[in-house]
């Protein structure tokens, strides 16, 4: 007779040391677990209002400014600091760990409304409505000195004055060259008071410039004539102008994929445009109810910062048409301009309470040094919720914010406008003979024209 | 810029000449027209001239000079060569290399319109006819057949490209008229027989061939426009190199920021080698480290070393001393803290006097020996206390605050007091108490005597007939208690006699009953008569109160006191274990009836005795506690009375009574021998035993049972009805057309007419569509089933979408990509990884750079990550699944 006996190999059965896990064996036969389904829903739906329970994305404020923050610039070698200047023309530095002021830099008469670091974070630049720019040595400071500095406030490197008031300033990256927009677009260099070379299209002002991140010497500007400009230094000419209905406030590149740029237009909307085909937004980004007034790409390319006129700060999907995020607080007032942290976890926001707010890109992320079975277990909820997401209780529990009353109301009614405007649309076209009414697509809708 | 325009310029220069080749080469007109232009052509034909014979164009040297000036930095090292070398030199073929290296946006039109302009500015009055003219010459090649209006329409876009003012060299209208226009043949006819004549002559041949008509420069912003377009166009053709890179991260399923970067030194050394001292300490530790004669004594030797340790006799001498104080200093303070150990605080001891107690209480739980001294211990104080009375509050203290009033004490005091009283009601209690368990125990232990004792049949008797004593007692002592409240009402009185009365006659009833199925063997009463109770009681309450049958109870104390700290079912297993072969016998002989009832009472007094046990702490309060169920129990105990005689009865010796019964009861106690020794106990606590076994019994088949067990219920008739009643509830059944009942007159024309046939009409179809939709019903004809078609609840809702998600086009892929559970309890772990991974990893507090870029080969295979793994990504997925295997990519980044 054959008798059948369970065998175990010892070593599959012990620990070699005391710390170790007990090694569980599974059956994975899905015969036997009929109900795996039901039960990842279940976590998927419990790993939402985990979501919602942990979402807490404030971090904290940095106030010392005494007038409306008008810009900020990143330090891309500094993951700490940002600078940011106000309507006084108060320029600080700010450390974003201890939340303090580090550095001062007095000197611009009026508000300042530009700032940029060079790539490699030693010379900053500024300029403003002084008509001047100026440039600063980034005094490096660790942790330690911290206390010790008394004197906070640093001397410019050089100060240049010239004919126009300045409305943005971006440096180049990996070169010592800067772009100011104002009157017109003028190419810095770091060593000369006067602009290396002058570009003009039209003659409206620019309020903002952005170099491209990837290819250096692109530049996009958008300008007070409703336009988005595109510009190649290599040439020493602008290539392509674009007018759209309303005013863009900001451009800014995808630093990931560099043909890609978003601008942020006074119509509430952000659009994606692939630079190289200008006549149609490849995405359009909605869910503000106010003028968008600054973007920011995540470093990562894959999502973007917004802030905007309605007090709230919004985080895009790189593809997605609605905001993933809203942050808003009781005191916060106009956001005048946001930035992503470089490792692609913070946005800084500045507004018009002359306060700095730092926030959390994702809402409910755990901050500190995670255990790497917890590492496993946030990614396993989040897939999961990310599979479950188009069920309807998911779908309700994940989207769910609370807003702000004025936001809340405007959100429905420009929801209300914009189905009147195309239920009129709808009877329009009803109407009248096939084919003598043809409606745009959104994304070509407020394109008003391709400039050659 | 300047260069580029010079450059421009001499190329313009050097086309307008070679656009005079054709009319020379033509006849007529057009020939003409080259000569009149004749002023500049020297200037361009010096150029060749002077490039081929330099001694030529040395000869006017004026008109060259601008021309070499800009020749100079063109062509920087021409002039220092001697004449005759650059004559063979033709390897500065200007114009040619111009062309070949000037992109394509530095177009010609665009800066020889300087030219144009200056033209304009120059000789536009007096010239333009004749330029334009001399431009429609030109064109006449091109467009013969174009009228004149057409031509002056064309005059007008036509931009003058005449750089000189009119003079000798810029000839008039008449003389570009005249017969005797200069052509490039005229010129070079006195160089004719000269070195290098043929030569230009073919060169000026081939140039005459080539040449096309030039276009006239287009206005400014069109130019722009076409300069801003071409740009474009490069800057889009540079942009498209990013394309493979940005496909390849779009589509993969995860991107990387986290690569693992030099976060700095790694090793211990590497960081103390980087380490500088900062603080005055550090600095002063680093001197002495760094001291040139140690370091140096430490690469040399030890010898050194030792020498400059040298420690003079007065520092050691101090030390020393300084180590010693130190060491009695501590010695000092480990006595001190040894002492302060010691000392301990009132509740400290408080505390500890409990835990001894406790510990105590627990030994004599354990240790029979030790409980009883214990119990001993606890009678004597307890006596003591009686005696002294020293808690009545008859103390000094105790009077004094009792003088001076409670109110005025603090919460301390009063504490104290409240404590003393309630030991000293507990103490008045525990002697009332005792005065009863006495009593009590005096008399269990009378019955103890007689119980062991004898054991002869009449003790049962005696024992019964001690019972009806007692309850007959009992009975009056109800009728006598209640001498106020409702039980003292008269009729009251009397429906309690008359319930003793009742209870008396069951009483004898029973008796007889027993007395008859015992074959009128008067001893079959004993089981109830007899306590086992007695036994065990006795001993606890002889032991405290010390009376003389201590000896014997002593071992029963063993017994109960070992049954109490177990549960119910071993006591009882351990009983019956032990009398196990007398029950036999004695089952036997006991009706069902009684034994059922019996067993019942045995399970009482069980409890009873286990909540004793439990209840029962060693201690004053134990004893307390016993004392209560000896004296306020009182019946309970009877009951228990009653049980445990039944028990005790059974420790009969049983071969005596085995004679004496009938042949006819024995048969079945066989049986019962047979099967019941091992399995009785737990029978015979439920009374279960005492059923009358079949001897042959045969298990009724399953339809049998089924039917027996669903004898009073009709199963299927209720399931039809449910049936109906769902499917009415899902196609409700159509009203009944009703008429609401009019007045007056028109009651009777309602009757007349009855309903009318609209609502007849539709009730009917209603009817119609009911049956039609209970036929088509997936349950219609299957008799035994429902199947519900009801519309999905809410609930189950919640598990759909409404619609199919946006990048999917079909429900099944949908469906497919979220088969798979993610889960690490249906994934093997190697798996969990990849499965759950999110689409972009990154680390806080890592930099990311923007994208550098890198040759991207679109069709290779890209080798995985090392973490790589299947990641299923829907919407990718969806789209091409072939693609989502192992498409890990890195990004790259500055």
């Amino acid at each position: 007779m054959k008798v059948k006996v369970i065998s175990r190999s010892t070593d599959e059965h012990t620990k070699e040391r005391s710390q170790d896990l007990q090694r569980v064996f599974h059956n994975y036969d899905p015969a036997i677990r009929p109900q795996e389904k039901a039960v990842e829903y279940v976590r998927a739906l419990n790993a939402a209002k985990l979501d919602k329970i942990f979402a807490k994305p404030f971090v904290g404020a940095m106030d010392g400014h005494i007038d409306a923050i008008s810009c900020m610039a990143k330090n891309m070698n500094h993951l700490v600091g940002i600078f940011s200047g106000s309507m006084d023309g108060d320029i600080r530095h700010w450390d974003i760990a201890s939340r303090r002021t580090v550095h001062q830099f007095p000197g611009h008469q009026g508000a300042v409304r530009g700032l940029a670091v060079s790539t490699d974070g030693r010379v900053l630049v500024s300029c403003g409505t002084d008509c001047s720019v100026r440039l600063w040595a980034v005094p490096i400071s660790t942790a330690m000195e911290l206390d010790v500095s008394s004197d906070k406030s640093v001397e410019p490197l050089e100060t240049y004055v010239w004919k126009n008031a300045f409305r943005s300033v971006d440096h180049q990256w990996n070169f010592d060259r800067f772009a100011t927009g104002g009157a017109g677009v003028d190419i810095w260099n770091h060593n000369r008071s006067a602009p290396e070379q002058s570009l003009e299209w039209g003659t409206d002002t620019v309020i903002s410039v952005r170099f491209n991140p990837g290819q250096p010497d692109l530049l996009a500007t958008s300008a007070s004539d409703r336009s988005i400009a595109l510009y190649d230094l290599r040439m020493g000419k602008p290539t392509a102008k674009l007018i759209m209905a309303t005013k863009t406030n900001s451009i800014c590149w995808n630093p990931m994929e560099p043909f890609n740029f978003t601008a942020a237009n006074e119509d509430c909307n952000c659009y994606s445009f692939d630079s190289r085909k200008l006549n149609a937004a490849t995405c359009v980004h909605k869910d503000h109810v106010s003028a968008v007034m600054d973007i920011d790409y995540s470093p990562t390319g894959r999502e973007f910062v917004t802030g905007s006129y309605d007090r709230t700060v919004r985080i895009f999907q790189y593809n997605g048409g609605h905001s993933r995020e809203i942050y808003h607080t009781k005191r916060m007032q106009r956001v005048f301009c946001v930035k992503f942290s470089c490792d692609a976890s913070y946005v800084i926001s500045g507004s018009d309470d002359t306060n700095l707010r730092l926030w959390k890109a994702k809402a409910s992320e755990q901050l500190g040094v995670l255990l790497p079975r917890e590492k496993k277990r946030h990614e396993y909820h989040e897939a999961v919720k990310n599979r479950y997401k188009h069920l309807p209780e998911v779908k309700r529990i994940v989207r769910h914010r609370h807003l702000p009353k004025p936001i809340y109301k405007a959100t429905g009614l420009r929801r209300t406008m914009i189905e009147a405007e195309r239920r009129r649309e709808e009877k329009r076209k009803a109407h009248s003979a096939p084919g003598s009414i043809t409606s745009k697509p959104l994304r070509q809708r407020r394109i008003v024209r391709v400039e050659e | 810029m300047a260069e580029t325009k010079r450059k421009t310029r001499d190329d313009g220069s050097r086309q307008r000449s070679s656009s005079k080749k054709p009319k020379t080469s033509k006849k007529g007109k057009s020939a003409d027209k080259a000569e009149r232009r004749g002023p500049r052509l020297p200037n361009a034909l010096r150029k060749e001239l002077d490039r081929l014979n330099p001694r030529t164009a040395d000869s006017d040297e004026e008109i060259g000079s601008d021309e070499e000036a800009l020749g100079q930095d063109l062509y920087e090292y021409e002039e220092g060569l001697p004449e005759e070398e650059s004559k063979k030199n033709r390897r500065f073929d200007p114009v040619d290399n111009l062309d070949y290296e000037l992109p394509e946006d530095f177009e010609d039109e665009n800066v020889s319109s300087d030219d144009d302009n200056e033209a304009r500015n120059g000789g536009e009055s007096e010239a333009d006819d004749e330029v334009k003219e001399e431009n429609d010459g030109r064109r006449i090649g091109e467009m013969p057949t174009q009228t004149v209006e057409g031509r002056r329409k064309k005059m007008n876009n036509v931009v003058v490209s005449e750089a000189y003012p009119e003079s000798e060299y810029n000839p008039t209208r008449d003389m570009l008229e005249g017969e005797g226009a200069l052509s490039i043949g005229d010129l070079l006819d006195p160089l004719q027989g000269k070195h290098g004549y043929s030569k230009l002559k073919k060169r000026v041949r081939i140039l005459d061939k080539k040449s096309t008509p030039i276009q006239a420069p287009l206005p400014k912003p069109v130019q722009q426009r076409l300069e801003r377009n071409a740009a474009y166009d490069k800057s889009k053709e540079e942009l498209r190199k990013w394309e493979p890179i940005v496909k390849r991260n779009r589509e993969a399923p995860t991107i990387y920021f986290d690569d693992d970067r030099d976060l700095g030194p790694s090793s211990v050394g590497t960081i103390a080698s980087e380490f500088e001292p900062r603080t005055e300490f550090e600095k002063k530790m680093a001197s002495l480290l760094y001291d040139d004669e140690v370091m140096d004594a430490h690469r040399k030797d030890g010898s050194r070393l030792l020498e400059l340790n040298k420690v003079s006799a007065e520092d050691e001498k101090d030390r020393q001393n300084r180590i010693a104080k130190m060491r009695s200093l501590l010695f000092r303070h480990e006595l001190k803290s040894k002492h302060i150990k010691n000392i301990k605080s009132k509740t400290y001891h408080r505390l500890l006097k409990k835990d001894k107690l406790k510990a105590n209480s627990l030994q004599s739980q354990m240790d029979p020996e030790a409980s009883k001294e214990l119990a001993m211990k606890q009678e004597y104080e307890r006596a003591k206390e009686r005696m002294t009375l020293r808690h009545k509050g008859s103390s000094k203290w105790a009077k004094r605050i009792k003088e001076r009033g409670l109110d005025v004490q603090d919460d301390g005091t009063r504490a104290a007091i409240a404590e003393q009283q309630h030991l000293h009601a507990q103490l008045t209690r525990k002697m009332n108490s005792m005065k009863d368990s006495d009593t009590s125990s005096n008399d269990t232990s009378d019955d103890d005597d007689v119980d062991v004792n004898s054991d002869d049949e009449d003790r049962a008797s005696k024992l019964l007939e001690k019972a009806k004593e007692k309850t007959l007692k009992l009975l009056n002592e109800d009728n006598e208690v209640p001498n106020s409240g409702v039980l003292s009402l008269p009729f009251m009185n009397e429906a309690a006699a008359e319930e003793a009365k009742l209870a008396l006659q069951e009483y004898e009833s029973w008796a007889n009953q027993l007395g008859d199925s015992g074959g009128g063997n008067p001893k079959v009463g004993r089981p109830s008569g007899r306590m086992v109770f007695n036994g065990k009681d006795a001993p606890e309450s002889s032991k405290k109160t010390k009376s003389d049958n201590k000896n014997r109870s002593d071992n029963y104390y063993g017994d109960s006191d070992s049954d109490s700290e177990d549960d119910l079912e071993p006591i009882s297993i351990s009983q019956h274990g032990k009398y196990r072969s007398n029950e036999l016998m004695k089952d036997a002989n006991i009706s069902p009836v009684l034994l059922h009832e019996d067993s019942e009472n045995h399970k009482d007094s069980f409890f009873k005795q286990n909540t004793d046990g439990s209840v029962q702490d060693p201690g004053p309060q134990a004893t307390h506690e016993v004392s209560i169920f000896a004296s306020g129990t009182w019946r309970k105990m009877k009951n228990g009375n009653d049980a445990n005689a039944n028990a005790n009865a059974k420790k009969s010796p049983a071969p005596l009574q085995s004679v004496e019964l009938d042949q006819s009861v024995q048969e079945p106690v066989k049986d019962l021998d047979v099967d019941s020794d091992a399995d009785s106990e737990g029978q015979m606590v439920d009374g279960v035993l005492s059923a009358v076994p079949e001897p042959s019994y045969e298990l009724p088949s399953q339809e049998e049972l089924i039917r027996q067990a669903f004898a009073a219920d009709n199963v299927e008739d209720e399931f039809k009805k449910t049936k109906e009643d769902i499917l009415n509830e899902e196609n409700p059944e159509p009203e009944k057309p009703v008429l609401l009942p009019g007045w007056g007159q028109w009651t009777n024309i309602q009757k007349k007419k009855g309903i009318p046939s609209y609502m007849q009409i539709e009730h009917d179809s209603a009817k119609k569509k009911r049956e039609e939709a209970l036929k088509q019903r997936k349950d219609a004809n299957l008799k035994h089933v429902i199947i519900s078609e009801k519309p999905p609840n809410k609930k189950s809702q919640n598990l759909f979408t409404q619609s199919l998600p946006y990048p999917f086009t079909s429900k099944e892929v949908f469906e497919q990509s979220i088969r798979m559970p993610l889960g690490p309890e249906f994934n093997p772990a190697s798996m969990v990884g990849a499965l759950n991974r999110p689409e972009v990893v990154k680390k806080s507090g890592v930099i990311i750079k923007p994208i550098e870029f890198e040759e991207v080969n679109a069709y290779e295979k890209l080798e995985g990550h090392k973490k790589s793994g299947q990641k299923h990504k829907k919407n990718r997925k969806s789209k091409s699944n072939s693609n989502s295997g192992k498409n890990m990519t890195k990004l790259k980044t500055k």
